[in-house]
C-alpha cells in the first residue's frame, strides 16, 4: 500500500486544463470521499493507496500523488447538480428570498459565474424544488447537469 | 498530537448501533487493537453505561473511563455533523492522554436515513439499518444509506418473520451503493461481525499492527 500524507501539487495549479486526455494513473473518488482525511482506495491501474493526510491538508480534484517514477491524479467523480441562474433584472429581494429557500434544502452550494450549483441525489428533486419556490420560478432558469461539484470555499457546508 | 482513526456509527433508533459496538470491540481487542467509545444520545446515557458495564467492567476489554456518554440535548445529527464540537473536545482529550489507542468509535444517537458524519469528526462512516423496516429500506435511499462507507443490514434472523426478502435487499443495496460495500449481519449471533471488523482493519487501520504490539517489538 502506498501511504500518502500530502499531495505534491495540483494539476490545475500547473495550468493543465484537460484532465480527460492526460496519460496518468487515476484515482477516481466521490465528493464524500474527497473530504476524508483517512481513505483507502485503488487507482484504475490497481495501485493500493492509503491516505492519512497531515493536519490541515485536504484533497482536491486534480491533486497529484507521487508514486515512485509515475504520477497519480486524484479525479473527483461528477454527480447530478441543479444549476440555478437568475433571470435578468431579478429584484434583490426576490434573490434573497430564493437564497433563503435554497438554504432550506440543507445542501452544500457553489456559486460560479452568477450560477448557483446544488448537488442532488435524484432528478425528482428538481420538481420538488420547483413546487417549493412556487411562482418565483419565473425568476430563474434551472437545469440538471453532471458536474464535478466543489463546495464554495470559506464555508463549512453539510447536507442531509 | 497524533490523529487516532475514528469511525462513526449512525442509524435509526433500535437498529443495533450499540449492540454492533458490543460485538465488534471484543473481536478488535482479540486482534490486539485498543479502542475507546463515545456514545451520543439526546438525554440518556443508558447505552454508554451498558457498554461500559459489558465491555469494560465485566470483560475488561478497555478502561471504564474510555467509554464516554455525551448527552447532546438536541437533534442527534447536529452533534455529529453541523456542530461536532462536543465530540471533538472529547476526542482531543483522548488523543492527548491516550496515544496508545488504535481506534475511536463514535456512536450517534438514533436518527433518520439522512444521517451523516462530518468528515472533520469521523474518518469512516458505518450506517446500520435492520430488516424490520421492510425489504424496501435499501432502495429508498437517503444520504446515510447512499454515502456511508459501509452499510450494514442487521437482524437478518427476523427477515422471515417480518416478510422481508433478503434477496431483494441485496439486489437493491448493490444498485444504490454503486460498488460501495454492504454486509448482512446479526448482532445477536455475531453473524457477519467478523467481516465488519475486517473492513475497519483494512479501510481505516490500513492493516497496521496494533500499537501495543509495536511497543512490545521495540
Amino acid at each position: 500500500m502506498l501511504e500518502v500524507h500530502s499531495p505534491i501539487g495540483n494539476i490545475f495549479d500547473e495550468g493543465f486544463e484537460d484532465l480527460e486526455h492526460g496519460d496518468f494513473e487515476r484515482l477516481k473518488i466521490s465528493r464524500t470521499e474527497i473530504e476524508k482525511r483517512v481513505l483507502r482506495k485503488q487507482t484504475d491501474c490497481g495501485t493500493d493507496i492509503g491516505f492519512k493526510l497531515d493536519p490541515g491538508v485536504r484533497l482536491r480534484h486534480g491533486d497529484i500523488i507521487k508514486n515512485k517514477d509515475s504520477k497519480i491524479i486524484v479525479e473527483q467523480l461528477s454527480e447530478s447538480v441543479i444549476s440555478v441562474r437568475f433571470a435578468d433584472k431579478t429584484p434583490t429581494d426576490i434573490k434573497i428570498l430564493l437564497g433563503h429557500m435554497i438554504g432550506n434544502m440543507h445542501r452544500p452550494i457553489s456559486i460560479q459565474h452568477e450560477e448557483i450549483l446544488i448537488p442532488i441525489l435524484a432528478d425528482s428533486e428538481k420538481d420538488t424544488f420547483s413546487k417549493i419556490i412556487g411562482h418565483l420560478i419565473h425568476h430563474i432558469e434551472m437545469k440538471i447537469d453532471q458536474r464535478v461539484f466543489i463546495s464554495q470555499s470559506g464555508v463549512t457546508p453539510h447536507g442531509h | 498530537m497524533t490523529h487516532i482513526p475514528r469511525i462513526g456509527i449512525g442509524g435509526p433508533v433500535g437498529s443495533g448501533k450499540s449492540m454492533l459496538i458490543e460485538r465488534m470491540v471484543p473481536m478488535l481487542a482479540k486482534e490486539g487493537y485498543s479502542v475507546s467509545i463515545i456514545s451520543n444520545d439526546v438525554i440518556s446515557k443508558e447505552d454508554a453505561d451498558r457498554m461500559r458495564t459489558n465491555l469494560a467492567t465485566k470483560k475488561g476489554l478497555l478502561p471504564e473511563n474510555l467509554v464516554i456518554g455525551i448527552a447532546t440535548g438536541g437533534c442527534p445529527h447536529t452533534a455529529i455533523r453541523e456542530d461536532p464540537s462536543m465530540n471533538l473536545s472529547v476526542i482531543e482529550e483522548m488523543e492527548s492522554k491516550h496515544s496508545e489507542l488504535d481506534l475511536i468509535i463514535i456512536e450517534s444517537g438514533g436518527d433518520n436515513v439522512t444521517t451523516t458524519f462530518s468528515p472533520i469528526l469521523a474518518d469512516y462512516f458505518i450506517y446500520i439499518i435492520d430488516v424490520a423496516g421492510g425489504d424496501k429500506y435499501p432502495r429508498k435511499g437517503g444520504l446515510g444509506i447512499v454515502s456511508c462507507d459501509l452499510l450494514l443490514i442487521n437482524k437478518i434472523d427476523l427477515a422471515s418473520m417480518v416478510g422481508a426478502d433478503l434477496e431483494i435487499m441485496q439486489r437493491d443495496a448493490k444498485i444504490i451503493r454503486n460498488e460501495k460495500p454492504f454486509e448482512f449481519i446479526n448482532c445477536k449471533t455475531d453473524e457477519g461481525i467478523k467481516k465488519v471488523t475486517e473492513h475497519i482493519i483494512h479501510d481505516v487501520l490500513f492493516d497496521s499492527v496494533p500499537k501495543s504490539a509495536k511497543s512490545q517489538m521495540v
